[in-house]
């Protein structure tokens, strides 16, 4: 219980973090902007304005930053298809430590993860879903 | 500067382009807010010969293409009227529309490339059975997911109803 306890009042244990300059945008290389990577809107209602490493498609880290260019969000994009082929995601790298919700819904796919998959976003502070939003 | 092209059969289908009305009809491509479905809206449409086809990108989290079936856009097989000439929108941004004038009688299918396997297809009928140069729809074939393919509506439907809409369109 006391376990229990102690996992709901600390930042979720996840992966290893980015450096801190990743905290605003835009992150250093080899991040890049991706609406200068495919044709996507330059920020997408729900995630932001994000960056990837081209290098980790398409699962990601996708960083999300708000309009004022604070990271809000790390977003992970994982194939359906792939993990129903046993294909594992492990390791992977966040943006902040600090989450404090996790959405996880299904997306039909866009220019960069074609196929159907799912998003994965961990917010880094309360205010930062409403942030993304629009 | 609205992308545009005009499809053309031939020089018969030139001039009878100028006999017809010139209509314009918005073809939206849409989706749901996280992105879980994406549609063309409306999926099944007849037009008359001579319209006006505006794609424009209503989605505002997501791009899309309007881009015909046919061999000399990636490779495809053939689901346009012979004589038509095969249009691509290339990729829109939100708010972004291509415009394409069909002036073939007959069956025009076509799809979004990035979404194709999600069912983002559409099935344009332009003209009715029997007008000169009617050809209608293309066979089922191994190009297209069993799935894609039961997602055009039927010749029938659109030309009874005029425009059909995805049956589980938000």
């Amino acid at each position: 219980m006391r376990i229990f306890a102690a996992l709901l009042l600390s930042p979720l244990a996840a992966g290893p973090a980015l450096a801190q300059d990743a905290m605003t945008a835009p992150p250093a290389a080899p991040f890049a902007q991706v609406s200068t990577l495919v044709p996507l809107p330059e920020f997408i209602p729900g995630l932001g304005t994000l960056y990837v490493d081209p290098a980790t498609l398409p699962a990601g880290p996708f960083l999300g930053y708000d309009h004022d260019g604070k990271l809000s969000a790390t977003i992970y994009m994982v194939p359906i298809e792939d993990l129903t082929a046993g294909t594992a995601f492990d390791g992977l790298a966040v943006g902040s430590q600090t989450v404090t919700g996790v959405d996880i819904y299904y997306n039909a796919g866009h220019p960069g993860v074609e196929k159907p998959h799912a998003h994965v976003v961990l917010y880094h502070d309360a205010e930062a879903k409403a942030r993304l939003a629009q | 500067m609205i992308p545009r092209r005009v499809l053309l059969g031939g020089g018969l289908a030139a001039l009878a382009s100028h006999a017809v009305a010139q209509e314009r009809v918005e073809i939206a491509m849409r989706g749901s807010a996280r992105g879980e479905r994406v549609w063309f809206s409306p999926q099944g449409l007849a037009v008359g010969p001579g319209t006006t086809l505006r794609f424009v990108n209503r989605d505002p989290g997501n791009s899309h293409t309007s881009t015909a079936y046919h061999p000399d856009l990636l490779g495809r097989q053939r689901r346009i009227p012979r004589a038509a000439t095969p249009w691509d929108s290339g990729f829109l941004l939100p708010d972004k529309s291509f415009e394409v004038t069909l002036t073939v009688p007959g069956v025009y299918d076509y799809y979004c490339q990035p979404h194709e396997m999600a069912g983002m297809v559409g099935r344009i009928v332009v003209g009715a059975p029997g007008d000169p140069g009617w050809e209608g729809p293309a066979p089922d074939n191994e190009d297209l997911m069993v799935e894609v393919l039961a997602t055009f509506p039927s010749v029938e439907a659109i030309l009874a109803a005029g425009r059909v809409e995805p049956e589980d369109a938000p």
